[in-house]
C-alpha cells in the first residue's frame, strides 16, 4: 500500500507518517502544492491524505488536477476548516472523506482502511481480524462463522477496534467516532466504559481470539497474538 | 405604521382643523352678507315708502302682503328717535300658510313737515334666506368632504410617485445578505437626496461585505492556527502512548494531558461556532421540525447518560416547525438537552413539552435558582460543574437572536427554559 501525505506543517506531517508507517504502509510526503503536484503527476498512490491550505496553492486544486489526470487515487481531506460548505466542496470534487483537524490518529487509520477496502473489494466488503469478521454495511458480526448480536453502539465500537488492532485508542477518540463531534465527549466516558465492558463480555463468550484490554486512564486496546 | 399612513394621519389632523375653520368662516360670512342684502333692500323700501307717504299722506297706512308688509302709525315726539334704524329677526303667523314664517323687521321713525312723528315698521319674509342657508350649509359640507378626499388621494398618488426610489432601496436592502454576492442597486432617480442615499447604501454594503469577508478570513485563520498545533500535540501524545516502553504511570500522565488538550479543542470549537453564528455564516434555512430533532437527540442523550437513571417525559401537544438552519436547530435543542442532563441529579427528572409555538424543557437539579442576568454570558459557570465549558447558553442565546425566538428562564423547584417561536 502506497500513501501520499500532503501537509505543510512539519511536525504534524511527521507524526502522521510515523503512525502510518507502523501500519506497514509505504508513505511518501509533500510539504507544499508544487511538490504534491509533481508527485501525483509522476507516481500512483493508493490513497492521498490531503491538507487544503497549502503554501503555493489550494488542496482543492490538487483534487481537480487528480480528476483531470483521470487518476484513481482515493483522497482523504484533512483540514482545519470545519464548515459544511468546505466539506461539501471537497466531497463534490471527488474526495472520499473529510477529517477536521484536530483528529485522532486512530480515526485517520479507520478511515484510510475503510477507503482502501472499499476500493479493493468490489461487492460486499468485510473486515476480518483473526476469527472475527465484521460486515460494516450490513452491521453484522461473525465470530468463528457464527453470528453474534450486538447493539448499534457495541457494533460501532467493535468496528473501531477491528480497524485499529494493537493500537491504544483513547476514550475521546472512541466517543467521537460513535457520537460525532458535537456531543461532549467527557460526559460519555461512563457510557463508553459500560458499553466496552458489555462488548468484551459478548465477544469473549463467543470465543473471539482478539481481546479488548483496558489501559488505565487512557482508553482501550484490542490485542491479537500473532 | 407605514410612512404613507403616518403622513396621511399627520396631514389629516391639521387639514381637518383648517377646513373646519375655513368652512365656519365662509358660512358666517355668507350669512352676514345675506343679512346685509336684506337690510339694504329693507332700507331701500323704507326710502320709497317714506317718500310716498310724505307726498301723499292719504296713502294706506299698512299693506298686508305675504312677502313684504309695512305699517305706519303716529307716535309721540318724545318717543321718537330719528337717528337709528332698528333691524331684527322675528316671526309672524301667516293665515294663508297657517304657520309661523321667519321675517326680518326694520323699525324706523320719521317726521313729516307738519312736525308729526311716525313709526314705520317694514317686515319682509326671509323664507328664501332659510333655503339659501340650508343650501349653502349642505354645499359646504359636500365641498368639505370632497376636498378632503381629493387631498388625501392626491397626497397618496404624489407620495407613491416621489417615494418610489425609497421603496426600491428598502426592497434591495431586504434582499441584501452579507454572505451572498451583492446585486447592483438599480434605482435611477432625478431626486438628489435619493441619489445620495443610493450611493451611501452601495458604499456601506460594499464596506460591510468586505469587512465580513475579512472577519470570516480571520476566523478561519484562528481556527487553522490553533487547531494545527493542537492536532500536532494530540497526535504526538497518541503516538507516545503506543510506545510499549511506557509505564502505567506515564500513560496516566499522558492521558490527563490528552484530556486537557481535548478540553481546549472543545472550547476552541465552541468559540469558533459562536463567532460563526454571530457572523451569520449559517445562512441556509429550511423548514425544520423541532419535534423530530428533539426525538432524535433525546435517544442519543438517554444512551449517554443512562447511568444517571433520569426519567424523561416527552409530551408533544403540537407540531413545532420553524424556518431556520438545520444544524443550528440541532445545536439549539442538543445544547438545551445537554444542560438538562449534565446539571441533573442522579435519578432526576426531565420534562419536555412541545406545542405549536413553544418548546419547554425543565429539569430537576441540586443547584439553586440561577442568576437570570448573567445566565447567557460567556464562560458563566453558575453551577461550578467541571464538565461545562460555560459556552452552552451563550451559543443558545446567539442562535435564538438570529431567528427571533424568545427564551425565558424560570425556577419552580425545577429549572425551566421556555423557547417561544414566532
Amino acid at each position: 500500500m502506497k500513501l501520499l501525505v500532503v501537509e505543510d506543517e512539519d511536525s504534524l506531517r511527521d507524526t502522521i507518517i510515523r503512525s502510518l508507517e507502523k501500519e506497514r504502509y509505504v508513505v511518501e510526503y509533500a510539504a507544499d502544492y508544487h511538490e504534491a503536484l509533481l508527485k501525483i503527476n509522476d507516481y500512483d498512490y493508493d490513497c492521498v491524505v490531503l491538507d487544503i491550505m497549502l503554501p503555493g496553492g489550494s488542496g482543492l486544486s490538487l483534487l481537480e488536477e487528480l480528476k483531470t489526470l483521470r487518476k484513481k487515487e482515493s483522497v482523504i481531506i484533512i483540514s482545519a476548516k470545519d464548515s459544511i460548505e468546505d466539506k461539501v466542496t471537497g466531497l463534490d470534487l471527488g474526495a472520499d472523506d473529510y477529517l477536521t483537524k484536530p483528529f485522532h490518529l486512530a480515526e485517520l487509520h479507520a478511515r484510510i482502511k475503510s477507503i482502501i477496502r472499499r476500493k479493493q473489494q468490489e461487492g460486499e466488503m468485510n473486515i476480518a481480524l483473526s476469527n472475527i469478521t465484521v460486515y460494516p454495511d450490513r452491521h453484522v458480526v461473525y465470530i468463528d462463522n457464527k453470528e453474534i448480536t450486538l447493539n448499534r453502539k457495541e457494533f460501532d465500537l467493535l468496528y473501531y477496534f477491528v480497524t485499529n488492532p494493537n493500537r491504544l485508542i483513547s476514550k475521546s477518540a472512541l466517543a467521537e467516532s460513535i457520537w460525532g463531534d458535537y456531543i461532549d465527549q467527557a460526559d460519555s466516558y461512563d457510557f463508553i466504559y459500560s458499553q466496552v465492558k458489555n462488548l468484551r463480555k459478548k465477544i469473549k463468550t463467543a470465543g473471539a481470539m482478539p481481546e479488548i484490554k483496558a489501559v488505565y486512564g487512557f482508553g482501550y486496546k484490542m490485542i491479537i497474538d500473532e | 405604521m407605514k410612512l404613507i399612513h403616518y403622513t396621511i394621519r399627520n396631514l389629516s389632523f391639521p387639514l381637518l382643523i383648517i377646513m373646519t375653520i375655513w368652512a365656519a368662516a365662509f358660512y358666517i360670512l355668507i350669512l352676514h352678507e345675506i343679512d346685509d342684502e336684506t337690510n339694504d333692500s329693507l332700507q331701500n323700501y323704507k326710502g320709497i315708502i317714506i317718500k310716498q307717504f310724505l307726498t301723499d299722506s292719504t296713502m294706506r297706512q299698512s299693506r298686508p302682503d305675504i312677502m313684504t308688509r309695512y305699517h305706519i302709525h303716529e307716535i309721540q315726539a318724545s318717543e321718537a328717535n330719528l337717528a337709528n334704524d332698528i333691524f331684527y329677526d322675528s316671526s309672524k303667523y301667516i293665515d294663508i300658510e297657517m304657520e309661523y314664517e321667519p321675517i326680518r323687521v326694520l323699525r324706523t321713525n320719521f317726521m313729516t313737515s307738519d312736525a308729526k312723528y311716525y313709526e314705520l315698521t317694514i317686515e319682509t319674509s326671509t323664507l328664501e334666506k332659510e333655503d339659501l342657508i340650508e343650501t349653502i350649509f349642505i354645499s359646504i359640507i359636500a365641498l368639505y368632504i370632497v376636498l378632503v378626499i381629493c387631498i388625501l388621494f392626491v397626497t397618496r398618488y404624489v407620495f407613491g410617485k416621489s417615494f418610489k426610489p425609497l421603496y426600491t432601496i428598502l426592497d434591495w436592502l431586504n434582499k441584501f445578505r452579507l454572505d451572498k454576492p451583492i446585486k447592483p442597486l438599480e434605482n435611477e432617480t432625478v431626486v438628489e437626496e435619493f441619489d445620495i442615499l443610493n450611493k451611501a447604501i452601495m458604499d456601506a454594503s460594499d464596506r460591510s461585505t468586505s469587512l465580513y469577508g475579512q472577519q470570516r478570513q480571520f476566523l478561519e485563520n484562528v481556527s487553522h492556527e490553533l487547531q494545527t498545533p493542537l492536532a500536532v500535540s494530540i497526535n504526538k501524545l497518541e503516538l507516545l502512548s503506543e510506545n510499549p516502553d511506557c509505564t502505567e504511570e506515564q500513560l496516566s500522565d499522558i492521558a490527563s494531558i490528552h484530556r486537557v488538550l481535548n478540553g481546549i479543542v472543545k472550547t476552541n470549537k465552541s468559540l469558533l461556532l459562536l463567532s460563526r453564528i454571530e457572523n451569520k455564516q449559517f445562512a441556509d434555512t429550511k423548514n425544520v421540525s423541532i419535534n423530530e430533532i428533539s426525538d432524535r437527540s433525546i435517544n442519543e442523550f438517554n444512551e449517554i447518560y443512562e447511568d444517571k437513571q433520569i426519567r424523561l417525559n416527552f409530551v408533544q401537544k403540537g407540531i413545532l416547525r420553524c424556518t431556520m438552519n438545520e444544524s443550528l436547530a440541532g445545536i439549539l435543542i442538543k445544547n438545551l438537552l445537554k444542560n438538562a442532563y449534565i446539571h441533573n441529579r442522579q435519578n432526576g427528572e426531565i420534562n419536555i413539552t412541545i406545542t405549536d409555538n413553544s418548546f419547554t424543557i425543565e429539569n430537576s437539579s441540586n443547584y439553586p435558582e440561577l442568576n437570570r442576568e448573567k445566565l447567557f454570558n460567556r464562560f458563566e459557570k453558575q453551577t461550578g460543574n467541571k464538565k461545562s465549558t460555560g459556552l452552552g447558553l451563550a451559543i443558545i442565546k446567539s442562535i435564538i437572536s438570529i431567528y427571533d425566538i424568545r427564551i425565558h428562564y424560570q425556577y419552580n423547584g425545577k429549572h425551566q427554559f421556555i423557547l417561544t417561536f414566532r
